[in-house]
Parts: structure tokens; sequence; C-alpha cells
């Protein structure tokens, strides 16, 4: 079996399309990715497939995109700049790389009526500006699901939105603090020079003033958030880190142009701009980790649903949902989201509220009830009355709450700051005394003295021993596809000593063969055709499994195609009604759950069996994890033969069957009462509270976004065995932290006594500050993945077998 | 020595200019993806028809 050159799913023995690329021919699996492939080739863009460093998305069937050309929609989504130039920015799913990127900006650059396209692919954004007249929006977002890209677009307010401009702002800052840092060290370079060989002393003057030119801008811009958040603490009562860091900046700067105006022994221009360059630089690597990991608006635009029915005196019309208003009523269909929080005012309708509760069971709403933002109805059309839209609503309040939770600061980042802020307060106390006691024994050399002693103790070494430590760990393993969204889940992983993790999604993945079908009317290959061919617009992990067991068997044309959320799918082929699903679904009477079935009006027409093969990676990632010392339990809501027949295929030392999400629940807290750190491994949907219990919870990228951001860790490339590589490096960021604590303790302790001695020259306090500073910056680096993992390359389409007889 | 009095103030005005150019270059999104174009230059510019 051989994996498909465009997407990578393994191609099913019978699966007969292949494309050539750069004058080869591929297989390909679908007519879906053939038809991507081809565009892609007859575009002259099959240097993307060489670009690329991650397989590309199987394009899905296209949703409808018409609605995005009403006028009343395009008002709030589209800026019009001109007649003939309109701007938009669209969220677009699956832009993995930074060749998706460019894939998508040649095929829409040379599309009729574009003018520009800027795509940025870290934070899966294209900006596009088009003549409205020329080319439709509908027909732009066409084009980008054809390539497997799935768009959704954002509000105009996102053309100037406020993370672009903390990204710009921070980038200008580190600029200027970077540059003036440079010309700083230059003219104090000349000033050291000039001290040992001699200078006379209006070009030493000279200098000093240059020096405290090129360090104004410094501190009077790039440091300016450093005194922002000063201001802040100051008003909270709080002492944290920007306190000391903001009063050493400004003490070093003033007591430096002092210096300079008195014509004094030295001056640390240079030290405090290369201090500011430092932690500025710290905090923007820290920022860009952020806005990658965790980004909520793009959780809550992929959530709502961007257009919804409303009822009108005459009729109904398809609205944006931004346009809805308290007091409307609304017509949800069956497997829609509900849009706005509603009250339900015509027949009663079960729900799947499991984005928001991560409880799966379909709970009933009748008359009166009500829906809320963002859960799926199961069976429908209802008809509700609109309460809350938009910021008001339930979800909205549930994505700000995440929102603030992954905006705190991480606490060992907080623990730090104490530390810092306990260790200013001495020091200044030190320094004060030092002054005065100079004062009284030789007040020509209480001012050097203090100074020295301010210098030689700036608390850089401990501003920096955290960020520069977190922030080398965040960018080892964002380059390894872990996402890090909170930081103090790094500390956890480190001590996690028990992994739990879900099963269904997370350790396996569902497959159907093409000999585990029971027709019961009919041939086995028309089954699969039907049944195939009532999936190919699915996502579903199972509709994936239909496909690929369908292989290459032409597919009927469906008519009527309906997807009930939680159930199936239904149609219409050649005049009878299919419908597809779990038993209960397609018809009542029969008893397994592990199977689908197909059935029209008439009965069965055959059943499929469903299987689960375990993921490539999880035995690998299982072994790792148990050689560590980690035990490791499997925690699922399925079946125990199932459970039982995946766990003997796996390092575990328990396995819980039959786990509701109350039961996983209460098991995580009970380890937890037992003193056990525990990570817990879901994808998910019904994971979400389990997930927020566990010590350090990990998410997978194919999960849904609002478990995603409650996430501590993200595995965005859906690979296990980057979990003991994550937890290696969690373990060497202890290890460094721990280092860099103590050697800023350690220097401080030797340095300031000394100092306030009088026996450090200020020009040596310099050179220590500078040095400490930089042996942890240096120290830190030394996190990295240990040198015996590399890239491990992506196996695909490798089955292993599971055993028959646990799973029939 | 006296070659630095005009050196020095030379060096500022360029610096100035440094800064000022990469202001303009943040504030018009070059900055703003360091990723994508990275790969600009690995492929050939070939005008390519228009999708069907």
């Amino acid at each position: 079996m051989s994996a498909c050159f465009h997407c990578g799913e393994p191609i099913l023995a019978g699966a007969d399309y292949s494309v050539a690329i750069a004058g080869v021919r591929q297989a390909v699996c679908c007519p879906g990715c053939k038809a991507a492939a081809e565009w892609i080739a007859g575009l002259g863009l099959d240097d993307y497939y060489r670009l690329r460093t991650e397989p590309s998305t199987r394009p899905e069937a296209e949703p409808d995109f018409s609605a995005w050309d009403r006028p009343a929609l395009a008002r709030l989504h589209v800026r019009q700049h001109a007649a003939d130039r309109a701007e938009i920015v669209l969220l677009v799913d699956n832009l993995r790389c930074a060749a998706c990127g460019w894939l998508i900006e040649r095929t829409l650059g040379t599309t009729e009526g574009v003018h520009e396209v800027g795509v940025n692919a870290p934070a899966r954004r294209v900006r596009l500006v088009f003549d409205p007249a020329r080319a439709r929006l509908s027909d732009l977002m066409r084009l980008l699901a054809r390539l497997g890209y799935v768009p959704h677009p954002l509000d105009a307010a996102a053309l100037d939105s406020l993370r672009m401009k903390e990204d710009r702002a921070a980038m200008k800052r580190l600029a200027v603090a970077g540059l003036g840092a440079m010309q700083a060290m230059m003219y104090a370079v000349a000033l050291y020079a000039g001290s040992f060989d001699g200078i006379d002393t209006p070009t030493r003057d000279f200098f000093r003033w240059l020096g405290f030119l090129v360090a104004t801008p410094v501190v009077l811009y790039s440091a300016r958030p450093f005194f922002a958040g000063a201001w802040r603490e100051w008003r909270a009562r709080h002492l944290s880190m920007d306190t000391p860091i903001a009063l050493a900046i400004a003490l070093i700067y003033a007591a430096s142009l002092a210096e300079t105006v008195l014509r004094g022994r030295e001056i640390y221009f240079d030290s405090v701009s290369m201090f500011v360059f430092f932690l500025l630089a710290a905090r923007y690597v820290e920022m860009r980790a952020r806005h990658r990991a965790g980004d909520l608006v793009d959780a809550l635009a992929r959530l709502q649903p961007a257009t919804t029915e409303r009822l009108t005196e005459s009729g109904s019309e398809q609205v944006g949902v931004h346009e809805l208003v308290a007091g409307d009523r609304i017509r949800i269909g069956a497997g829609a989201i509900v849009p706005a929080d509603s009250i339900v005012s015509i027949a009663a309708c079960r729900v799947d509220e499991s984005l928001l509760t991560g409880e799966s069971t379909p709970l009933r709403r009748a008359l009166g009830e009500t829906l809320i933002a963002g859960s799926l109805i199961i069976d429908g059309p209802v008809e509700a009355c609109v309460q809350r839209v938009g910021a008001d609503t339930v979800l909205a309040g549930i994505v700000r709450m995440v929102t603030q939770a992954a905006t705190a600061k991480p606490a060992l980042a907080r623990e730090a700051d104490n530390r810092a802020g306990r260790f200013v307060l001495r020091v200044l106390a030190v320094t004060l005394a030092t002054a005065v006691v100079w004062t009284f024994v030789d007040p020509a050399r209480a001012f050097p003295a203090a100074i020295a002693v301010l210098v030689v103790s700036c608390p850089c070494a401990f501003a920096l021993a955290v960020p520069s430590a977190l922030t080398r760990a965040i960018a080892v393993l964002a380059r390894r596809g872990v996402l890090v969204v909170d930081g103090d889940a790094l500390q956890a992983l480190a001590h996690a000593d028990r992994f739990v993790f879900d099963k269904t999604g997370t350790l396996t993945e569902p497959q159907i063969s093409p000999n585990d079908v029971l027709p019961r009317r009919g041939t086995s290959v028309a089954a699969f055709a039907i049944a195939a061919a009532l999936e190919q617009g699915s996502s579903h992990p199972l509709a994936k499994a239909l496909r690929i067991a369908a292989g290459s068997t032409p597919l009927p044309a469906v008519s009527d195609l309906q997807h009930i959320a939680g159930a199936g799918v239904s149609g219409i082929i050649d005049g009878v009604s299919y419908r597809l699903g779990h038993v209960d679904f397609a018809c009542a009477g029969a008893q397994t759950h592990d199977r689908l079935v197909l059935a029209d009006d008439a009965g069965v027409v055959a059943e499929f069996l469903v299987h689960e093969r375990l993921r490539l990676d999880a035995a690998d990632a299982l072994h790792a994890l148990r050689a560590d010392g980690a035990s490791i339990e499997i925690l699922s809501g399925d079946i125990e033969d199932r459970v039982a027949s995946i766990a003997a295929q796996l390092p575990v030392d328990k396995a819980w069957a039959r786990a509701t999400p109350a039961d996983k629940l209460a098991h995580i807290e009970r380890l937890r009462a037992d003193g056990r750190v525990v990570a817990m491994i879901g994808d998910g949907v019904n994971d979400a509270p389990v997930l927020a219990a566990a010590d350090v919870a990990i998410g997978l990228g194919s999960g849904t976004a609002l478990a995603q951001a409650a996430s501590g860790l993200l595995l965005a490339g859906n690979r296990l065995d980057e979990l003991p590589l994550a937890r290696a490096v969690a373990r060497s960021l202890e290890l460094v932290l721990h280092q860099n604590l103590t050697w800023a303790l350690a220097y401080n302790l030797a340095a300031v006594p000394l100092a306030a001695l009088g026996w450090v020259p200020p020009w040596l306090a310099a050179i220590g500050m500078s040095a400490s500073s930089l042996v942890v910056v240096l120290n830190s680096l030394r996190i990295d993945v240990p040198a015996a993992a590399p890239v491990a390359p992506r196996v695909i389409g490798k089955t292993r077998p599971t055993s028959r007889e646990a799973l029939a | 020595m006296n070659v630095i009095l005009l050196l020095i103030p030379l060096s500022i005005v360029l610096l100035g200019t440094g800064v000022f150019a990469f202001f303009w270059a943040i504030d018009h999104a070059q900055f703003d993806d360091l990723e994508t174009p990275a790969l600009m230059p690995l492929s050939e510019d070939r005008k390519a028809p228009p999708p069907s």
C-alpha cells in the first residue's frame, strides 16, 4: 500500500488515480486530490511539492460560499478602498507550512481580478485585495477550498488587529534597542581604550555625550513597556519584575547622565542599552510563540457559523450572523451550529453542547429552553428566538475566560518575579546604606560606591534567568511541532509521573478494510460505492476510512445530501433514499455499536465493521515514556474488549474502560490527591473538562479549537512521538533554570559586598553586570532536543494488524 | 583626530536613516511574515495561465 502523493493518506488497492508532476506519474488517492494536484501542476506550481514540509490536506467537498456575496455580509468583512479595490482578511485552515503560503500566493495571484495576495503563514491569515466587479469573493473562497484550505472571513476590524500592532511595535522597539546598544558599545570601546592609553578630557566628554545620544531613544522609547509595567504595578501596589527593571534602567541612565554632566569617573550607557535589548529580545520571542500557539479570535471564528436563516413575515432569508439582533426569529437546520444564544420557540430538539461543556451526550431542549451559541442541533430544523448576540453570548464569555487564562503569566515567571522583587528591595537598601555610610567616612567616594553596588547587582541576571530559558525551550519545541500554550505546563511535564491517554482518536484512528462489509442486499462493492458517495464531503475520521475502503470504485451521484451531526448522513441515490450511520439512526432494532449501517426505506442494505488501528507512533512514544520512568494509563469511554485489545499492544500499566466524563474527572482528581503529577493527553471533544483537571493537559492538533485553547501543550503535528522529546526539553529547562538562578544569586552574593566596600571600580562593575547576563543567556541556549533524536521521517500508510476477534 | 568630528555625525545620520528605513518597512508589512518569503527564490517565476 502506498501513500497519496498529495495528501499523504494511504491509497487502497484498486484505486487508480495518478497525476503527472514534473514529468513523473504520481499516484494519488481520490478524485479530490487528483483535481488539486492537477490544478497545481497545470499552473506550473509543482515546485510546491518540493518546498512543502508537511503533507497537504485532502480537499473536502466544497461548502456553499455564495452567501458571502451578499452586500450585507460583505460590508462587515470587506473593506472597500475604491470601486475596483476591496480588501478582506481570511483565516485559513490547514495552512501548515511556508510552502502552503507560497502556493496560495501563486494560485490566487494569477486569478483574474485579484490585485494583491498577502499570506501570513504563522498567523494562518490571507489578505486579499481584489476587484469585486471581476472576481466574486465566493469564487476566491472556492478556489482556496479546492486546494484543501478552508477559508473563514474575519471581521473588517481584523485588518488592523491588535495583534499586528503589538507585533510591529515590539519589532520597532527591538530594532531601536539593538542599533542603540551596538552604537553605545562602539563609543564605550573608544572610552575604554582611552582610559588605558590616555584620552584628553574634551574627546572623552564628546564620546560620553554621544553615548547619551544613542542610549536616550533606547531608554525613552524601547524601554517604555517596562516603565508602563512598573507604573501599573505601582498603582496596583504589587511589586513584580517590571518595577526593578524600570528602576534599574532609570537609575543607571540617570547616574550616567549625572556622571557625564559632572565629568565623573564612569558612564554606563552601553550597559543599559544592552540590558534593554536582551530583555526586549526575550519578550519578543515569547510573544511570537504565544501568538502562534493559542489564538482565540481564530477559535471563535471557527466555532460560530457565518450565516444563518432568519424568518421574516414573507418567508425566510439567509443573513450573516452579525446582522442578527435580539428578538429575531431564526431557523436552524439539523447538524447546524446555533449562531446566537436563543430560546426554542417551535418544536423541541436535541442538542450537542460538547464544544462548550465537553459532554457529548445529546441534551433535550424543550419549548422555551435556551440554546447556547456554538452548540450543535442534532435533529431539526428548530425555530428559535434570538436573545443575545455577539460578545454577549455564553460562548464569547467562555472564550474571554480562556483568553484571560492564556495571557496570565506562568507561575514559573511569577515566582521569579517575586524573587527578583524582594532582591531589588534589598539591593536598594544596601545601595542606600552604602551611600549613607560612605558619606560619613569619605563623602567623595559615596556616589561611585553606591553606583557600583547598583550596577554590579543590577537584577539583569535575575530578570533574564527565567524568560531566556523559557523562551529558548518554547522555540525549540515549536520547531518540533509542539506548541506551548501555557509556560507552567512545561514545568509540570518535567515532573509528570503518570500519563493518562484517551483511546479513541488519541491512540487510535478508525479503519474499515474492504473485506469488512456484510452485504444484506446487493454486492459489497455497490455498498461501498453508495457509502463512500454519501460520505464524500465529510472530514470525520470514519468518513475518511470509508472513502479509503471504497478505493477506486466509481461513486454514484448523490442528491439531497444531509449531515445529521452526531448521527450520520442521508441522501438520495438513483431515487432511493439512503441513510448511513450508527445503528439507531439508520434503522432501529440492531444491536452492535462498532459498525456503521447503510439502510434504505426497506431496511438494512449493508453493515460495515469498524476496526481501530493503532496510531503508528503510539507504541514508540509510550515505550519511550515508560523507559523514562513514567507509568501509563488508558482512560476510555469505550467498551472493555476494545480497550483491552489496544492496551495489549502497548506498554500500559492500567486501562480503564466505560468511563464517563464524570468518571474520568474523578479518576484524575483521585490520582492527583495521591500526589501524582498527571499528564492527560486527549483529542479534545469530550475530554475538555478532564484535560482542564490534569496538571498538564496535552491536546492534539486535530482536536477542537476551544479544547486546544484549554490545553497547556499542543501536539500540532498530531505526533505522539514528540511527547518524550518535549519531556526531555522540559527537564533540561528545569535544570537550566536552576543553574541560572543559582548563578545569579552566587554572583550577587560575591560582588555586592565588594562593591559596597568600594573595592569595585565602576568599569569593572559594568563588565561584571554584562558578563553575568551573558552567562545566563548562553546557558539558556544549551536547551535543545537530545542529539540522539533526529526528526523522524513521517511514515505514511503503514498499518498494524489489530486483533480481529476482540473487535468484531 | 579631527576626522572623527566628521565621521561620527555621519554615522549618526546613517543610523537614523537605517532606523527610519526599518520603521518604514515594518509599517509596510515587510516583516509580518518571516517564513514564506524565504521560499520565493527557490522557484522560477513562470507566468502561469489562469485556472480554468
